[in-house]
């Protein structure tokens, strides 16, 4: 399995969203990319950039992301993710290939972390990257701007990890948002080993927009919880009438992860009005999980 | 339509949602009733320009793509022939635009920026004060023979060196940016001093030719003539503009300096491979002087670019990596556009509407063309790049009712005050990239030196330019 985690700094809220992801990869056995995406000069002084960057690495100056790439291989080091052979960071390593540049990192070891460095739009480049070999989960730090977090649980390939407000001391708890949709029982699983490695508590909740709950809706909680049951994971259950965004963001607070399967609703409608997991990326306080169907 | 293709499809949508515009755009220009007041060939010259503009600014395809789509509509629209828009994409400007940025790519790839190094020690010392005015009349004064990004490239490396070995011990944000700044604005203002200094130096010596009707040319040692002693006036401003911008935390850098000195000094002295390589920019400056109305400028350039591969100071891999054959295609398209302009009147009707949008004013205040066209360049060229800007505005600006010899410089040169943001000057561009200075110290610095430019632009057309040609009898 391969995680893929977008960085853009040496800020807290990014060491948050490297502890979170290393944390997680653990729990599956994943190997991570960290891919940082610097600015893309304009296309008219392209070549005149290009030119200087290798002006400058003769005089052993890099390119200003590998800087945040070397703090990230650090951090993950210091996380444990990286065992005692740990690669040599090189910047003299780095490869130039299919648009982006890759950090050649020649232990055994480098398997398990791959650094990348490309420049351009966030989302068309986490979407080439996403293209480039088949990643299981991207992990991103959540941006202010809420259009973006919208394009990028929509359009990428992949689950969607938005890591907002995540503190290291702080006991969390998983909050797994149940109904029908065809991504449910995917996130349920993730929802289990992710608190079964972090040794969390797991929150199964439905929401009905209705006064009744759907057939839908009661065969997926029973699953949930059936599943969770099997796995010997300590849970507790809610059945919860209202809007189903104020209440999995009332119910979360700051210490859940909120894990939830990506929507179904028509991409058409989806691209203009967003969906439940969209919604609950862009308004909550903590970690939200959206998880792609089997089926992608 | 499944799931996926339908995702596919936004994504393509909302990837190319600009492109998707500006055809729009374009194509409610075309069916709106076209204004008595132009002919339809202008008017749809005009949605061509409108939609390039656009497409140069917003970058939603490749440029040069955007400068073969020119070509095509050009001939669509029946705005000229196959064979009169094919020969326009090829001049001497676009040669000399080829051969300078060839050039670029060969000196660059000397590695003579360890003897520049050198040459800043000696002069400067170790004062911070020094080493900002040192970088600053450096990097002004080669920008102007060779390109502002080649100088930027020689002297980035120098500058971040220093900083680096400042910043040994604690970060130096203010030092660093003050360096990067009077590299950057030093480039600026030195590209302005001559043809060479830029590709929309060379745009507008091809405008005048050809969208002119007197058919003007400018020569290398006429062009230095009305705009070096800009380069001189605004150069040691700029330096110090920039210290009350920022503070440097460090007054004195002695250790850096010395730690650099030992760095260069392990190349030894000079080889006789560099010493070729000087002396080939050098032969190639003088012939630009001397002989570029017999030869034109954009053939010597390339001489100079085949020199350095004849001599095998560089491969023609080096050459052709390094070099932006798109933006060559670019500038191409955009002249053949321009002299469209002229040609189809349209040129002629932007600059009507725009005077008749200030009335009386205009025969009232003489200067006001000058203020327009300042204005108007100085905008544009910090939200496009400066050679785009004289391509777009040039035809424009050579049109209005002023001397279409101090328009031209005009534009020529206030494109070039890119000082606003980071993305329209290449020298703003090179610092910016070095992922060290913010977005907000280009609205910082830059408008305390744009004002300064713009003024003493102005002083310079009001006094310095009559007096000149009165003295010279150029015209």
């Amino acid at each position: 399995m391969r995680f893929l985690v977008g960085i853009k700094d040496t800020l807290e809220e990014t060491l948050s969203t490297l502890r979170i992801a290393a944390k997680i990869a653990n729990g599956f056995s994943a190997d991570i990319s960290v891919i940082y995406i610097g600015n893309k000069p304009k296309e008219i002084m392209a070549s005149e950039v290009a030119m200087v960057r290798k002006s400058l690495s003769d005089w052993q100056i890099y390119h200003p992301g590998l800087e945040v790439l070397h703090w990230a291989f650090n951090a993950l080091k210091n996380f444990g993710f990286l065992a005692g052979d740990a690669p040599e960071f090189k910047p003299e390593n780095l490869l130039e290939e299919k648009g982006r540049f890759r950090m050649i990192l020649p232990e055994a070891s480098g398997e398990k972390i791959r650094l990348i460095l490309r420049e351009g739009n966030l989302l068309d480049e986490l979407k080439k990257e996403t293209e480039t070999r088949d990643y299981e989960l991207a992990v991103i730090g959540a941006s202010e701007d809420k259009r973006k977090i919208h394009k990028l649980i929509q359009f990428l390939d992949t689950s969607v990890l938005v890591v907002k407000n995540f503190q290291a001391n702080l006991e969390y708890k998983v909050l797994l948002c149940v109904d029908d949709s065809r991504a449910t029982r995917r996130a349920v699983i993730f929802g289990a080993r992710t608190a079964r490695h972090l040794d969390a508590e797991v929150e199964v909740i439905t929401v009905s927009k209705r006064k009744d709950f759907g057939k839908g809706y009661l065969n997926a909680h029973k699953w949930a919880l059936k599943y969770l049951r099997l796995q010997k994971i300590r849970h507790s259950a809610s059945l919860v009438n209202g809007n189903p965004v104020d209440a999995f963001l009332k119910k979360a607070g700051r210490d859940h992860i909120i894990v939830m399967g990506k929507g179904t609703q028509n991409e058409f409608l989806k691209f203009f009005r967003g969906s439940k997991p969209i919604h609950t990326a862009q308004l909550a306080d903590c970690p939200v999980l959206v998880v792609k169907p089997f089926d992608k | 339509m499944n799931d996926r293709t339908m995702r596919a499809f936004l994504y393509w949508v909302q990837e190319k949602r600009w492109l998707l515009i500006i055809l729009m755009m374009g194509i409610l220009l075309y069916w709106l009733p076209y204004p008595d007041s132009i002919s339809v060939k202008g008017y749809r010259t005009f949605v061509i320009s409108a939609m390039a503009i656009s497409l140069i600014i917003l970058e939603p395809i490749p440029l040069p793509a955007t400068a073969l789509l020119i070509a095509v509509l050009e001939v669509s629209f029946r705005i000229a022939s196959p064979s009169e828009v094919a020969r326009s994409y090829m001049s001497d400007s676009v040669f000399f635009i080829m051969g300078s940025l060839m050039m670029a790519v060969a000196i660059i790839h000397q590695g003579l920026d360890t003897r520049l190094a050198m040459g800043i020690i000696r002069i400067t010392g170790n004062k911070v004060r020094n080493i900002v005015m040192g970088f600053t009349v450096i990097s002004a004064l080669l920008s102007s023979f060779i390109g502002e990004h080649t100088v930027a490239a020689m002297l980035l490396p120098v500058g971040l060196t220093l900083v680096r070995y400042a910043s040994d011990k604690k970060p130096a944000p203010q030092l660093t940016a003050i360096i990067l700044f009077s590299i950057a604005y030093g480039a600026i203002i030195g590209s302005i001093g001559t043809p060479s200094g830029g590709a929309r130096n060379a745009i507008m010596i091809e405008y005048w030719k050809s969208a002119t009707d007197s058919g003007q040319y400018l020569t290398y040692y006429q062009w230095m003539l009305m705009a070096y002693p800009l380069v001189i006036i605004q150069t040691v401003p700029a330096a110090i503009l920039l210290g009350f911008v920022f503070k440097p935390e460090y007054k004195i850098l002695d250790t850096p300096i010395r730690k650099l000195r030992v760095q260069v000094a392990k190349k030894g002295r000079i080889t006789a491979r560099e010493s070729v390589a000087i002396g080939i920019f050098v032969l190639t400056l003088l012939s630009w002087v001397f002989f570029n109305e017999r030869i034109g400028m954009g053939i010597i350039a390339i001489s100079g670019a085949i020199l350095y591969m004849a001599t095998g100071l560089v491969e023609w891999k080096d050459i052709s990596d390094g070099t932006n054959w798109g933006v060559i295609l670019l500038f191409a398209g955009a002249i053949s556009l321009g002299v469209q302009m002229k040609n189809a009147g349209t040129a002629l009707w932007i600059s009507q509407s725009i005077i008749s949008l200030f009335g009386g004013l205009m025969s009232e205040i003489k200067f006001l063309p000058y203020l327009i066209n300042i204005g108007m360049t100085t905008i544009l060229g910090n939200i496009m790049s400066s050679s785009g800007t004289v391509a777009v505005l040039g035809p424009i600006t050579l049109s209005m009712n002023a001397n279409p010899l101090y328009m031209g410089m005009t534009t020529a040169i206030v494109s070039s005050f890119g000082y606003f943001s980071a993305f329209a000057a290449p020298a703003c561009m090179i610092i910016y990239s070095s992922g060290l200075v913010k977005v907000s110290d280009f609205l910082r610095a830059g408008w305390r030196v744009g004002l300064m430019s713009i003024l003493t632009t102005i002083f310079v057309i009001i006094f310095y330019w009559p007096l000149i040609i009165h003295l010279t009898n150029f015209k």
